[in-house]
């Protein structure tokens, strides 16, 4: 390609440093950048020639360690997934630490609170008594696997956190991530502790703060579609709570314990 | 909530000096995107259908007072005004019906065997009910309330 004078765009960083700033404040960078450029890219060309105090989280440049989740534009976006060469209409774009969750500097979200809520959901494989590893493994069919496949490709990156107003409003509801982390181990064949998890899916906090606003879905990067992992928890938690009415429901108590 | 080992000091009620900024959400954050104005409006055809079941309990209200009264009623909702709201709420019934059979699929989930069901049939079953259905009622009002 040619040689002349790379493209040029504004970069606007939200920056915020605790010892001396009140609150976010903007600074603009002009930026080269090619068709391959992502916005990751661009911050670390920021890092590396303009200022190297700006601070933001980075590690795989691939879309699978969810570390480089900002608002880009205004949309939840990973980093090394958004190309500048999209936002070339508009000569600039903004990019700020992701939303709903307190900034800890500049781009670093403080994600302390999204990690608690999904340890809170109990995300491993609960047996009522465990098999001797000289069993061998637990099988499972492809079938079996289906049901809960698309829920496990949540790579932590809490873009559905900043796309949902219900946890931007009210942190303590459990949100998107942690939902669908419920239910994916709640549809895992080779699961028995759903009885655990419904305690925290039928909770105020838990499926019931939700009202399908759906944004979370579209902003995911990898199509795991939490919305519908939870209203698919809402009717378990129908199910549910008819059991528990005749006495049907299995007591959390009694399920293997691990915790 | 237990101890964080990283962010925490025990030795210090300030742990290394951290303040967090709370960003905090503000009161016209539904403004901000067509997703959430969608949903915004989704949301509000709540309120055309809640004024029609009030205009329909004030029509019970009318036929209890004799028959006189409830055709009063009954000339008073051939008035502009009650067409307008009638043809407001009649879009926002069609809007949410199409909201809610589009977010359907996602939640009726049906297997059979190593069959899932795709989401397209889920919908169109939904059309084809809805379709069925006020095929249905209008057939009844013809059949019984000729006429109107």
């Amino acid at each position: 390609m040619n040689q002349a004078k790379p493209l040029m765009m504004t970069i606007v960083v939200s920056r915020y440093r605790p010892e001396q700033d009140a609150q976010p404040w903007d600074q603009s960078f002009e930026v080269p950048y090619s068709y391959d450029t992502s916005v990751l890219e661009a911050l670390q060309y920021i890092k590396d020639h303009l200022d190297p105090s700006l601070s933001f989280r980075w590690s795989c440049r691939m879309a699978i360690c969810g570390s480089c989740g900002f608002m880009v534009a205004g949309v939840p976006k990973l980093g090394c997934k958004t190309f500048l060469r999209d936002y070339s209409q508009a000569g600039s774009i903004r990019i700020s630490a992701l939303d709903n969750f307190p900034v800890e500097r500049d781009l670093v979200s403080d994600i302390r609170d999204f990690v608690d809520k999904l340890e809170t959901i109990k995300p491993y494989i609960i047996r009522e008594q465990e098999q001797p590893v000289e069993e061998g493994e637990y099988l499972q069919t492809p079938a079996q696997l289906d049901k809960y496949k698309q829920f496990s490709q949540c790579i932590n990156c809490g873009l559905c956190y900043a796309a949902c107003p219900q946890f931007g409003r009210n942190p303590e509801f459990l949100g998107p991530a942690a939902l669908a982390l419920a239910f994916r181990y709640n549809q895992d064949s080779r699961d028995q502790g759903s009885a655990k998890r419904m305690e925290f899916l039928n909770a105020e906090q838990g499926v019931w703060s939700c009202t399908f606003v759906g944004y979370c879905s579209e902003v995911c990067p990898k199509h795991v579609d939490p919305a519908a992992a939870i209203n698919q928890g809402k009717l378990a938690s129908n199910i549910d709570y008819g059991l528990n009415l005749v006495g049907l429901a299995q007591q959390p108590g009694k399920v293997g314990e691990k915790s | 909530m237990s101890a964080d080992p990283v962010h925490s000091n025990p030795k210090s009620s300030n742990p290394i000096n951290r303040r967090p900024y709370v960003q905090p959400q503000p009161s016209n954050w539904w403004l901000k995107n067509r997703a959430y104005r969608f949903y915004m409006l989704r949301e509000a055809t709540s309120v055309p259908i809640f004024a029609y079941a009030l205009v329909l309990i004030w029509g019970l209200f009318r036929l209890s007072q004799g028959q006189a009264a409830f055709t009063d009623w009954l000339a008073l909702m051939a008035s502009p005004v009650m067409m307008l709201l009638h043809l407001l709420v009649v879009a926002a019934a069609l809007l949410h019906a199409y909201t809610w059979f589009d977010l359907t699929p996602k939640i009726l989930v049906l297997r059979f065997g190593d069959f899932r069901v795709p989401d397209l049939w889920v919908k169109l079953a939904h059309y084809g009910g809805f379709v069925l259905t006020s095929g249905a009622l209008i057939c009844l009002a013809y059949v019984f309330l000729p006429g109107v």
